[in-house]
């Protein structure tokens, strides 16, 4: 007897099957799920372990007044006391002094109920989640250039059928492994896997071609290939005419990245750019995926309007087995933007500043629209802004481990610090946990059955396996709890199914419809795309093949500039920093680091041997990584897969984004992960008790009374509860 | 200071010019701007027109803004138009047909002109080029170029730098027989030396091109170019391509004061008078003209900056020139010849490659690639970047990399990342089957399927 389900993981939600053996949940395949089609990388192989986990969280926590400590409290001691305190806040304060902060690995139902949550109860506009730190970049250029956002409009296996896929900042071989098996198919086939990326990642090591530019550069290379399709005479005119509005503006502005200024700025050879021009050129089908790596920029939503202006001018949009795609990166990264747990959107993808979609949802929610408040402050802006003036006091926190995944964490941790009030709903003692004032213990994944979109656009039913630990609850019970207590003027469901339903009533006639399903449907047909508007439909599972979603129906051309990175390198940081992901681990590692049989290397820094040589270190020596903004140690690993001007630092683990910087795409609001100016240098081995690993003052350590936050020197003492990356 | 309406006359509709305007447009500095260039049509990219003339670019797509785009942003563009002399006593700017455009600010973006080298019969009787003679500037210069090459065979080009050598490519892409005469000792011989100059023409002989160092055009005739060896070149077409200069005679007649180019401060201002502005090819910041389209959209950059009224100045660009000619692979970075420090050099001749960098205080100030361009992107980024290298990088940065010996993967390789599993358990089991129900190898992204089979069952 198994139940089939999916992995708690990244947007691919790889079908498995968990069965019980004795005590134990034991991951088998489910074979017939067409997307992974029994495969797995080790994550998901050894994703049960978690679940009866001795880190796990049964109870909920306090922390009390007197001895700065979180200690053992009831289920309604500790609601009661967050109902009790957001009350007083919000009374004194206004609304908006209590924010909310989702996570795009939440399911669909629990984004929908955060959002009402948000809105009808607490009548806060302060409610974003961390997906506005994953794909919201491509969302933003999806929306303006095909009028809506689904990350991949055709079906992933399509890029099999397709002459040539070009990834660009995606590292899908480590990030999603099983995807990489299309890559593999395609080339069988004959068709040509390219790779941009500034490593030679997992990825660009099984493609055709591997492009590696300087940091920050994608939209400058993607600018200097549509340069060369346009002299080469590539460019389909008649599908530009037909179905697109907006070329000639573009085709200007490209004609000034002739491909020796794009090597100039990029570090692509100009051949290279040629020689890749020619090759979409001459392609009948041309796939283009962003990921991450283009996206997580201060332009990461120009930078893919530049890589949707190649397509669109290659005629590949709204083609079989062609066109742009975003390849999401969280579990429900995709439904996780659609259904109102992001500041300026209420459900099915619905705006929050539309007048007819608050009547809609504000029937649906039986609240006068009025009642609805406005657009709020996105997540970086959101976090940035909490214990100040205008900002929020108090912070309730649900699938998100913001200490080690916000951009420029010291700053972040030092605005947690200043709040009247952190809560956190976790799975187990996250570092963002560990600083909460209440901690309440949830449950997950195969726990609990909810719906996830994967990155298709693909709405799935992940099922309860395993009953759930004595003493924790679902998301969907902490809300619904909290705004009982708050005296809220509508109810909230705790039952998945039923939050379903009403969130496909709140999406009908929305841009992403989900008022066609039901979980029977998801059961029978192994997911439906959306929209899918009635129980008749058959959902979509190829977008734009006759037009797009704009008024008109044609894609729009938007003229970018490249601007650059925010922060250049210079004498005092000469080298470009980048972040990114191993395959052994998920996100922040809250949930892989803590797996016995994934690797837990700890963080480490990847130098060229150029870079490791000019600055003295050898593989496996202690190095200090500085930017503007914070520093890290950890050992070194000199490979001749990074760029000798780029270091490269893993982020599963606190000390990348002690680095990173908080510079904002305007567009998006999207964080500049991907690139700063850092240095590094040799560090002679810590001495004993020393300071060789990255380090955040525990919230334990702090005097009960308001300390003085602006000032606190760093200290470099272990985290006891939390992270216990090496133990 | 700038102040919204002020009126802003830029003379000068080429590269310079367009990028200062888009850069105020993007800016909104709310100037009242007209343009007045002197060729007819809209702004296009010079850079382009070598490969226009080649073949591999149409000449369509080398328009850079239109004239729909000057007139959206509220920019009066006179295109066409010749500017006469600049008034500076009442601050205006008379046109050759008598139009006065008062300013505020001025901006010269004149660019540079062609120089015409000593060769008698250059010019006719009535003043005009011998009909088959050509400059390369303009867009005019290749349309007439590109429309004379159907009918011609052979072909002459005078003067061995960067826009000799381009041309030439060009014209022998087109299927011409192409001479080249250069009067100094070797090819590009203002970016780089001999060696490099050696390498370089016998690549071009290589690529059907004659080469004519030391040896000067003196005479035009009915056959062709007579050198100063006495041989005559037939020739149906003469390109000159011997230099250009500073295009300042405005500047001058308006009492700017002059040297090679327009002297102009950090903020890109005349010292003569700050109202007028000049930046491009004419102008002459710190001490240096440029000639390059890098140097004057930095300028662009920061002179609308200026003119927006915000704190900005312009200290100096990095130089990197890049040949454009199918089959040659040349760039040179600063100034190779001149630029003080420790050369570092590598010179394949039997290869055809040669590669030098100068390096002071670990900092490469300069740069030759001829042949083999490997590494031009990432030598670009530590040039510009001012990158202190270590005493060894610079002779890694010019050697190949030895090819990697394959052995066979010791115990402890990974070999499947999904799973996690090294070389040594998989050698551990008997067979595939076997190997993937213990150790969960091949089940994700597949990609090691291969190794795995051959490894199972085989000792190390």
């Amino acid at each position: 007897m198994s139940t089939p389900t999916h992995c708690p993981y990244c947007s691919l939600q790889c079908g498995m099957r968990l069965s019980r053996r004795g005590r134990d949940t034991v991951v088998g395949t489910w074979d017939e799920f067409p997307v992974n089609e029994g495969a797995m990388c080790r994550k998901g192989w050894t994703s049960a372990d978690l679940l009866r986990h001795r880190e796990r969280l049964t109870t909920p926590l306090v922390r009390d007044p007197g001895t700065g400590e979180l200690r053992a409290a009831g289920w309604d001691e500790a609601l009661g006391i967050v109902a009790d305190r957001i009350a007083a806040i919000q009374a004194e304060h206004g609304r908006d002094a209590v924010a909310v902060f989702g996570g795009g690995g939440l399911t669909n139902e629990k984004a929908y109920t955060i959002g009402k949550f948000a809105r009808a109860c607490l009548g806060t506009s302060m409610v974003d989640y961390n997906g506005r730190w994953c794909m919201s970049s491509a969302a933003s250029a999806g929306v303006r250039a095909f009028g809506i956002d689904r990350g991949l409009p055709f079906p992933l296996a399509d890029v099999e059928q397709t002459d040539v896929l070009l990834l660009v900042g995606s590292n899908l071989a480590e990030t999603m492994p099983p995807a990489a098996r299309h890559l593999d198919r395609l080339r069988e086939r004959g068709g040509t896997v390219v790779v941009v990326d500034p490593r030679r990642t997992a990825t660009a090591a099984r493609a055709d071609v591997h492009v590696q530019p300087v940091p920050g550069t994608d939209l400058a290379l993607a600018q200097g290939l549509l340069h060369a399709v346009v002299a080469g005479g590539w460019v389909d005119q008649e599908y530009v005419d037909r179905r697109t509005v907006g070329f000639e503006a573009v085709r200007r502005s490209a004609m000034s990245w002739w491909p020796e200024l794009t090597e100039r700025v990029t570090g692509v050879a100009a051949s290279q750019v040629r020689d890749l021009a020619r090759l979409l050129g001459e392609a009948g089908r041309v796939v283009v995926l962003t990921a991450r790596g283009a996206e997580q920029h201060a332009q990461g939503s120009d930078t893919v309007l530049a890589w949707i202006n190649l397509a669109l001018a290659l005629g590949q949009c709204g083609r079989p087995y062609s066109g742009y795609g975003c390849l999401t990166g969280q579990g429900n990264g995709q439904g996780g933007r659609e259904h109102g747990q992001k500041a300026d959107q209420l459900p099915g993808y619905r705006s929050i500043e539309d007048p007819a979609a608050r009547d809609h949802v504000a029937a649906v929610w039986g609240v006068e629209p009025d009642t609805l408040p406005g657009k709020g402050r996105s997540a970086y802006e959101l976090l940035d802004a909490l214990g100040t003036q205008g900002g929020a006091r108090a912070l309730l926190v649900l699938g998100s481990n913001i200490v080690v995944s916000a951009p420029n964490a010291n700053q972040v941790t030092q605005r947690l610090d200043a709040l009247d009030l952190l809560v956190v709903a976790d799975v187990v003692m996250s570092e963002t946990a560990a600083r909460a004032d209440v901690v309440l213990p949830v449950t997950q994944w195969a726990e609990e059955t909810g719906t996830m979109t994967n990155l298709e656009g693909r709405v799935i039913l992940r099922r309860k396996a395993v009953e759930p630990p004595e003493g924790v609850r679902s998301d969907l019970d902490v809300l619904a709890g909290l705004a009982e207590r708050l005296g809220s003027p509508v109810a909230l469901e705790t039952d998945p199914e039923a939050v379903f339903a009403e969130l496909a009533r709140a999406s009908a006639g929305g841009p992403a419809d989900y008022a066609g399903l039901d979980y029977d449907r998801l059961t029978a047909e192994q997911g439906v795309f959306w929209p899918c508007p009635d129980t008749d439909h058959p959902g979509t599972e190829r977008m734009f093949l006759d037009r797009f979603a704009t008024p008109d129906g044609r894609a729009r051309f938007h003229v970018v500039t490249h601007r650059g990175p925010a922060e250049q390198p210079c004498e005092e940081y000469p080298l470009h920093l980048t972040t990114g992901r191993v395959l052994a681990q998920y996100q922040s590692g809250a949930q892989t680091r803590r797996v016995r049989d994934l690797d837990d290397t700890g963080p480490f820094v990847e130098l060229h041997p150029l870079v490791a040589g000019r600055i003295g270190v050898a593989h496996g020596e202690p190095v200090r990584v500085t930017t503007r903004r914070g520093t890290m140690q950890a050992p070194v690993r000199v490979v001749d897969t990074a760029r000798p001007d780029t270091v490269f630092v893993p982020f599963h683990w606190v000390g990348a984004n002690l680095l990173t910087n908080d510079a904002l795409d305007p567009a998006s609001r999207m964080p500049e992960f991907k690139v700063c100016a850092a240095s590094v240098s040799a560090l002679s081995p810590a001495p004993e008790g020393g300071d060789a690993l990255p380090t955040i003052r525990p919230r334990s350590a702090r005097p009960p009374a308001r300390p003085d936050h602006g000032c606190g020197a760093p200290t470099h003492v272990r985290i006891l509860d939390g992270g216990a990356p090496h133990a | 200071m700038p102040r919204q309406g002020q009126r802003l006359v830029v003379v000068g509709n080429g590269m310079a010019a367009t990028r200062l305007v888009e850069e105020l447009v993007a800016r909104e500095a709310g100037l009242d701007v007209t343009v007045v260039g002197d060729e007819p049509g809209p702004s296009y990219n010079r850079i382009l027109l070598s490969a226009v003339l080649e073949g591999t670019h149409p000449e369509a797509e080398t328009v850079l803004q239109s004239e729909e785009f000057h007139a959206d942003n509220g920019v009066s563009l006179l295109t066409g138009t010749r500017v006469a002399e600049v008034d500076r006593s009442v601050r205006e700017v008379v046109l050759e047909d008598g139009r006065r455009l008062t300013y505020d600010r001025l901006v010269l973006a004149t660019g540079s002109v062609p120089t015409l080298p000593p060769i008698r019969g250059l010019v006719t009787a009535e003043g005009r080029l011998h009909p088959k003679v050509h400059a390369f500037r303009s867009l005019a210069d290749c349309r007439r170029l590109h429309a004379s090459v159907p009918g011609a065979r052979r072909a002459v080009v005078v003067g061995g730098g960067l826009l000799g050598l381009q041309v030439a490519r060009a014209l022998g892409v087109r299927g011409l027989e192409v001479d080249l005469v250069e009067g100094s000792s070797h090819v590009l011989s203002s970016q780089v030396g001999e060696k490099a100059g050696a390498v370089l023409a016998r690549g071009l002989r290589r690529l059907g091109t004659e080469v004519y160092t030391h040896t000067r055009a003196v005479r035009m005739t009915d056959e062709g170019i007579r050198l100063d060896n006495g041989y005559t070149l037939p020739a149906d077409l003469v390109v000159l391509a011997a230099g250009a200069r500073p295009a300042t005679a405005i500047a001058k007649r308006a009492g700017l004061f002059v040297r090679r180019g327009v002297v102009v401060d950090a903020q890109l201002r005349s010292i003569t008078d700050d109202r007028v502005h000049a930046l491009g090819d004419c102008a002459e910041p710190g001490g240096r003209t440029s000639g390059f389209v890098p140097p004057a959209w930095e300028q662009a950059a920061v002179l609308a900056r200026v003119l927006a009224g915000e704190e900005a100045r312009y200290d100096g660009s990095r130089v990197v020139a890049r040949l454009r000619a199918t089959g040659l692979d040349v760039a040179v970075m600063g100034d190779p010849e001149q630029a003080p420090g420790e050369v570092v050099e590598v010179a394949n001749p039997i290869a055809g490659t040669y590669r030098k960098l100068v390096v002071r205080g670990g900092v490469i100030e300069a740069a030759v690639m001829v042949g083999d361009l490997t590494r031009v992107g990432l030598v670009t980024q530590l040039f510009d970047r001012r990158t202190v290298l270590a005493p060894d990088e610079p002779g890694r940065l010019l050697m190949t990399d030895a090819p990697a010996v394959a052995g066979p993967l010791p115990d402890d390789a990974e070999v499947c990342a999904c799973a996690g599993v090294t070389a040594g358990r998989l050698r551990g089991c008997p067979d595939l089957a076997t190997a993937v129900v213990r150790t969960r190898a091949t089940t994700g992204c597949g990609g090691c399927t291969d190794v795995v089979e051959e490894l199972v069952a085989t000792p190390l």
